[in-house]
Order: structure tokens, then C-alpha cells, then sequence
């Protein structure tokens, strides 16, 4: 072993690393891969795959003393033996076998991504391996273990040990994600990319050995490609901290969050109503406010989060809706969804009334939900959207569109995205229907409009966007 | 809000291996925090009673005192509405004997002879400390029935004027306080006070783990505490301030 005589070099490094913050992690010119193998399916080589498919654009090094190259590249016997200084390791080794290999490399890499599980998630052997990462982490910050990684469009990092064909990546996008579980960050990626919404980076820090959330959020907040940060929580490691670091992201971008394990136990032993009633769900409520953070009730409200924010809408100035649609019944569920969503869709004021009278022939009764019946066109659907969003008085326009007017074209959705786009204010697409009508889902999707199959869940979309409203927030 | 004097009083209490405060000392914190309380003794005995019970003025609560009683009230240890110095005598009789009944282990420390508050709209807010987000206040209406409906929300603590009325109209029940079908409206501004100084008090103080008032009896013009409770940290988790 090469320990003895490296303490000086290592309280150096120590002392180098501490101060710099981890947004190397972000920006990475080098990557090794421990424990690299030609052999096609096992998790190191599929993220050398990774690699390549995403075009990382700085030098990768394979490390495995077995090899002397993999794939027409050298193959290093150790960290120790690569020339460059290492930004990011990836660990897919035995969990028994990483602390040993970071603390042998600690001088020559910055940053460790640790794939490999069998830590404190396997018992208690497992909880002092972890222990040993945790006491290396003033020499090499280290992102896991038991985790993804970095998915990363901006500085085309991806560490994601999931086959391309299993799960497909999103494009470059302005949203973050950050998740303590690598299958929902996967998960939601597969989600977004079928979707055709983008993404900026994504972190799943598994086991938090040394980067957790308020890390993440710390970077977040001052990154300049990501316009919106989406936060998956089982439970965060140091609670004031995390609110500390997720209300200075939150006052720059929206900030959106699922806690999930809502209804754990309240803390034992309470012998107050305070006590008893004081569940762990509601003591991150009351942390989520306090931070600015978005409440997102679950998968489903993520998604439609995801899909709001990562189509790049703006955030809603209030919390005025309007509601166009040719399917009377789909407007009124829309309208009821808005009314539990705290949204108002308030009917039109007069002079808008009015204008409208003119626009559309007279037998359509102008409200808000505004039907414009079996009797629609596209060009109908654009006049209504151009001038009900025009001036002050709606925030934001749901538009839902069933396909059965033998006028509605396949120009609807371009028409839509120009007067959308002409507005400045978010608009959000509602088809519910059946194999036409998801077949014309994608038309939304290319003019970038988020659409969505159900009132609900574009309802729920509506609200984060009128939620993540920027405001002063009570100091923390 | 006398800091110094709370403090010490959590100490001598954590010192001395208690648990719980008792209902005297909790409410002695709160009259030095600025949150109103009923005028009250603690007497140990019938003559006691009495003659305390004229100087106070009937009507008035008697009331058990016992660290080995949590809900008083489920346990015959509470009677309300004493209107002259017989029935006192006799209410106290059925107490000490009811409670002999149900708890005959429990250790009786006295009573506490209290001025009966007027009705008015009967609210909780309480604070408990929070292993991973430390301080947190609560806010709720109604008494006894609460952890039933659990109608009531949260905040990390401290909390300002602005958060402790966003918390008051975050519960279902706010119309009762904000004057409901007839009903006069309560004084909003006094509970958001004793919310704001009650998160205030446990951001500042170590060792309490548990605070609560239950009820705050909200009126018209002011508002006030008539229970309290406060359960300690054990003293390996109170940090060094």
C-alpha cells in the first residue's frame, strides 16, 4: 500500500479541497472509471457507453490493473498511475473494496461518484464502510455511495449505469433534478425525455456519505443553466441547513419537491397534542414553507411539475386562469380542478366580454370556460387564446382541444405555440382522448407546449406555475 | 420575555430529574414570556382551598397537579365552574378520591385553585422540537378534540406576525375565530402574538422539548392560557447553548 508517507500531500490536499466548493462535479475535464471492463453489460462499461453516447468532451481514463486498454483506450492500473489530476472517479467496485481505493487515490482525484450499494443500506457492515467513506470525504468530496450519479446535459456527463435502449436520456433542458433515489431520477428522465423535455443536471446522491441536498441546492442556486430545480426526498441529513440552502435557491428559481414515507409513526414517546400530531410529513411541510419550496403531493404531481417547468414556461404572475376548450364537460372538470387548486377561473371582465362577442359568431356564449363547441377551428382556438391573454387580465391559459371538429388541423398546435409564445405567460395543453388523440400529442410536444392527458394533471401543473411565482420570503 | 429566569427555571427542573414541568412552573414561563394566564395558587390542602378560593373570586377551576397525570381531564382531575366555597369542598372530596381511583400510584404534588376565564373560542398552539429541523410551532383550534381532526398547521420556529396569521387561516376551523354566522369576531392579533412569542420562547430556551398551550381561550379583546404542559429534554440531548 502507498499510505505511508502521503500524509503531508494529503493535508495539503485537505486543506485545497475544503475550500473549494464541489462544483467540479458540474464542470469535470477528466473521469476515470474504476473497475472498467470490456465486457458489454456490466455497470462500468455500460457507463463508458454512457460516455461516449453523450459526447463527454473531456479525457476519460479506464482503471483496472487486468487491462492494459479497454475500447481503444489505455487502461490504468491505478488512479495513482494516471498523469492528470482526476475531477470526477467513478467507483463500480465492491463496497469493501472503495474506501481503501479513494483513500490510496486521495491525492490524485478531486471528486468521487460511488455506484456501488452495499453500504449503510445493507446493515451494519455495510454503516462502517460508509463511516470510513465519510471520514475520507475531507480529502475527496464524494457524491453516493449506492447511487446513479450525474446525469449532466451541460457538461455532458453521465454516470447513469442504465442501458440507452432500457432508458432513454432528455435532451439539454434548464430543469435540475436531484434525488436520494437513483430509480426515480431514472425513472423521471425516461418520463421527460419520452416527452420531449430537456434537462440540465441530474444528481442522485444515493446514501449522502458526504453530498446531500443542500450541496446540491448550494450549487443549484447559482447555476446559470438551471432554471428550475425538482428535489426527490426520502429524509434530508441536516434539516436547517437544507432550508438555509433551499430558500436561497428558491429566491432566484423555483424550487419543487416530493417527500415521500408521508406517513411514518410521529415521534414516539410525545406526551403533548404537539407531540403526537407532529408526524414527520408535517414537519417538512412547515420546512417547505419556510424554504419556498413547491410541495409536489406526488409521482404524478412531479411529473406534471417536470413537465411545466422543463418545457421552459414561465413562472405565472398570479393565479388567473383561462380555459379554452371545444369539449364543454373537459372545460367545467377543468374549471372544478382549478377551484381545488386555489386557482381562479374568474369569467371575463366586461370589455373583454365584449371583444370577444366580436371575435366569435354570435351564437357562442363567451365565458370562461370558453366553449367553442363542434363548431371550432384552429384559427377560432388562436383568436380566443391571442386576446384572452392579451392586457391584464388572465395569468395563464389551459387550452384543451378535443379533435372531433372535423376543422381542427394538424396547424392547431403551431398556431397555439405562436400566440402562446406572443403572450409571455404560460399556456398549458389538455387533450384527454384516445388513439388519435395521443397520436397528435406529439405535434404540442414539438411547439413546445407541455400537454397533458388529464384535467387534473394539467390543473396541477397550472398551480406549480402560479406557486413558483418569485417573492420575498420571510428571512430564515 | 425573561430569557435568564426561563433558563434557569428549565434547569433547576432538568437538575432536579424532572421530565415534565408541572402546570404552576409552565405557566410561570409563560407569564414570563408575555402570555397571559388566569390568576391562580397552588394549595395543598381543603382549608387552603378556601380561603384562596374567596381572595380569587368565584367562579373559579380546581385543578390536580401530578407529573404522573397527562390528561387531567380524562382522569377526574380537572373541575371547572366552582361557584362558592361548598361546592369547592365537595368537588375537591370527589377529586381526591377519583383520582385515588384511577391512579393510585400517582404522586399528588397539590391542587391549583385558578379564576375561571370566560367562554370564548378554545385554540392549542404548541412547539416541539424537532430532531432534524429543530424548533417547530403548531397552531389548531379546539381543546381536547384536536388530535382527532388534526386541523392545525405548521412552521419552523421563530416565526414572524405575517407567519403566525398565514398559520391561523390555514386551518379549516379560521371562520370560527374570524366570526362565524353571527359570531363576534375574536381577537386574531393576540393569538398571533402568544404563536410568535411561544416560537420564540423554545428557539431561545434549551431543554424544553415539548411547550403547549391547550386551551388558549380566545376573546374579543385578549386571549388566555388556562393549561399548559411542557415535557423536558432528556439531559443527554440538551446541547450546550
Amino acid at each position: 500500500m502507498l499510505q505511508s508517507g502521503m500524509t503531508e500531500k494529503s493535508d495539503r490536499k485537505k486543506e485545497m479541497t475544503r475550500v473549494s466548493k464541489p462544483d467540479f462535479f458540474f464542470s469535470p475535464r477528466t473521469v476515470a472509471i474504476v473497475g472498467a471492463t470490456p465486457v458489454k453489460g456490466r455497470i462500468s462499461n455500460i457507463i463508458l457507453e454512457s460516455l461516449r453516447r453523450i459526447g463527454f468532451p473531456g479525457r476519460v481514463f479506464p482503471v483496472n490493473p487486468k487491462y492494459s486498454s479497454i475500447e481503444g483506450m489505455d487502461c490504468y492500473p491505478s488512479l495513482t498511475d494516471i498523469k492528470e489530476e482526476v475531477d470526477v472517479a467513478v467507483f463500480a467496485v465492491p463496497a469493501a473494496l472503495t474506501p481503501g481505493l479513494i483513500r490510496d487515490a486521495r491525492d490524485d482525484i478531486k471528486g468521487a461518484v460511488v455506484i456501488s450499494g452495499g453500504f449503510a443500506e445493507a446493515g451494519a457492515e455495510g454503516i462502517t464502510l460508509e463511516n470510513e467513506l465519510r471520514g475520507l470525504s475531507s480529502s475527496v468530496r464524494i457524491i453516493g455511495p449506492n447511487c446513479m450519479g450525474i446525469y449532466d446535459t451541460v457538461s455532458r456527463l453521465d454516470t447513469f449505469f442504465i442501458s440507452f435502449e432500457r432508458i432513454k436520456r432528455p435532451q439539454k433542458g434548464r430543469l435540475s433534478i436531484i434525488s436520494q433515489s437513483g430509480s426515480f431520477a431514472v425513472t423521471a428522465m425516461d418520463e421527460l425525455a419520452a416527452e420531449g423535455i430537456g434537462v440540465a443536471r441530474v444528481v442522485s446522491y444515493g446514501n449522502k456519505a458526504d453530498m446531500n441536498e443542500a450541496d446540491c441546492l448550494e450549487f443549484l442556486a447559482d447555476d446559470e443553466h438551471t432554471g428550475a430545480v425538482a428535489v426527490y426526498i426520502e429524509s434530508v441529513s441536516d434539516g436547517r441547513r437544507f432550508v438555509a440552502a433551499a430558500a436561497a435557491c428558491s429566491a432566484k428559481k423555483p424550487v419543487l419537491a416530493i417527500k415521500v414515507g408521508k406517513t411514518a409513526e410521529a415521534a414516539g414517546a410525545a406526551r403533548s397534542h404537539t407531540g403526537a400530531i407532529a408526524g414527520r410529513y408535517e414537519v417538512y411541510r412547515a420546512a417547505f414553507k419556510k424554504a419556498g419550496i413547491i410541495e409536489l403531493g406526488g409521482y404524478e404531481d412531479f411529473i406534471s411539475a417536470c413537465k411545466a417547468y422543463g418545457m421552459g414556461l414561465p413562472s405565472a404572475r398570479g393565479r388567473r386562469v383561462m380555459i379554452i376548450t371545444d369539449g364543454g364537460g373537459i372545460g367545467v372538470a377543468l374549471a372544478d380542478a382549478c377551484a381545488w387548486a386555489r386557482l381562479q377561473a374568474a369569467p371575463l371582465p366586461k370589455e373583454l366580454h365584449d371583444e370577444m362577442k366580436k371575435t366569435v359568431p354570435s351564437y357562442f356564449a363567451v365565458s370562461n370556460p370558453m366553449d367553442l363547441t363542434g363548431s371550432a377551428t384552429d384559427g377560432l382556438f388562436a383568436d380566443s387564446l391571442e386576446k384572452t391573454m392579451a392586457g391584464d387580465h388572465y395569468d395563464i391559459a389551459i387550452v384543451a382541444p378535443m379533435w372531433g371538429p372535423p376543422a381542427l388541423s394538424d396547424n392547431l398546435p403551431k398556431l397555439i405555440a405562436d400566440k402562446a409564445r406572443k403572450s409571455g405567460k404560460p399556456v398549458i395543453i389538455c387533450t384527454p382522448g384516445g388513439e388519435f388523440t395521443r397520436s397528435r400529442m406529439e405535434l404540442f410536444r414539438k411547439q413546445g407546449l407541455p400537454v397533458f392527458l388529464t384535467p387534473e394533471s394539467a390543473v396541477k401543473a397550472a398551480m406549480v406555475l402560479a406557486d413558483g411565482k418569485i417573492t420575498q420570503r420571510a428571512p430564515v | 420575555m425573561d430569557n435568564e429566569k426561563i433558563k434557569n427555571i428549565v434547569k433547576d427542573a432538568s437538575d432536579a430529574g424532572k421530565k415534565t414541568l408541572s402546570e404552576p412552573v409552565a405557566k410561570e414561563i409563560l407569564r414570563l414570556s408575555s402570555i397571559s394566564v388566569p390568576i391562580f395558587c397552588v394549595v395543598q390542602d381543603m382549608e387552603d382551598a378556601v380561603k384562596n378560593a374567596e381572595e380569587i373570586g368565584y367562579p373559579v377551576v380546581l385543578k390536580i397537579i401530578s407529573p404522573d397525570i397527562v390528561h387531567k381531564s380524562d382522569m377526574h382531575g380537572v373541575s371547572v365552574g366552582i361557584k362558592n366555597s361548598g361546592e369547592l369542598e365537595e368537588k375537591m372530596s370527589f377529586m381526591i378520591l377519583a383520582v385515588a381511583d384511577e391512579s393510585p400510584t400517582a404522586c399528588i404534588e397539590g391542587f391549583i385553585i385558578e379564576k375561571m376565564a370566560p367562554n370564548g373560542v378554545e385554540v392549542i398552539v404548541g412547539v416541539v422540537k424537532d430532531e432534524q429541523f429543530g424548533p417547530v410551532v403548531m397552531f389548531g383550534l379546539g381543546g381536547a378534540a384536536v388530535e382527532l381532526m388534526k386541523d392545525v398547521a405548521f412552521r419552523l420556529a421563530p416565526v414572524d406576525k405575517n407567519e403566525a396569521v398565514e398559520m391561523m387561516r390555514e386551518v379549516k376551523g379560521y371562520p370560527l375565530l374570524a366570526g362565524f354566522r353571527g359570531s363576534s369576531a375574536k381577537d386574531i392579533e393576540a393569538v398571533a402574538d402568544v404563536i410568535v412569542k411561544l416560537a420564540g420562547m423554545i428557539s431561545e430556551t434549551d431543554g424544553i422539548k415539548e411547550f403547549e398551550i391547550n386551551p388558549l381561550i380566545v376573546h374579543e379583546h385578549g386571549v388566555v392560557a388556562v393549561d399548559a404542559r411542557a415535557v423536558l429534554e432528556s439531559p443527554g440531548q440538551i446541547k450546550a447553548a
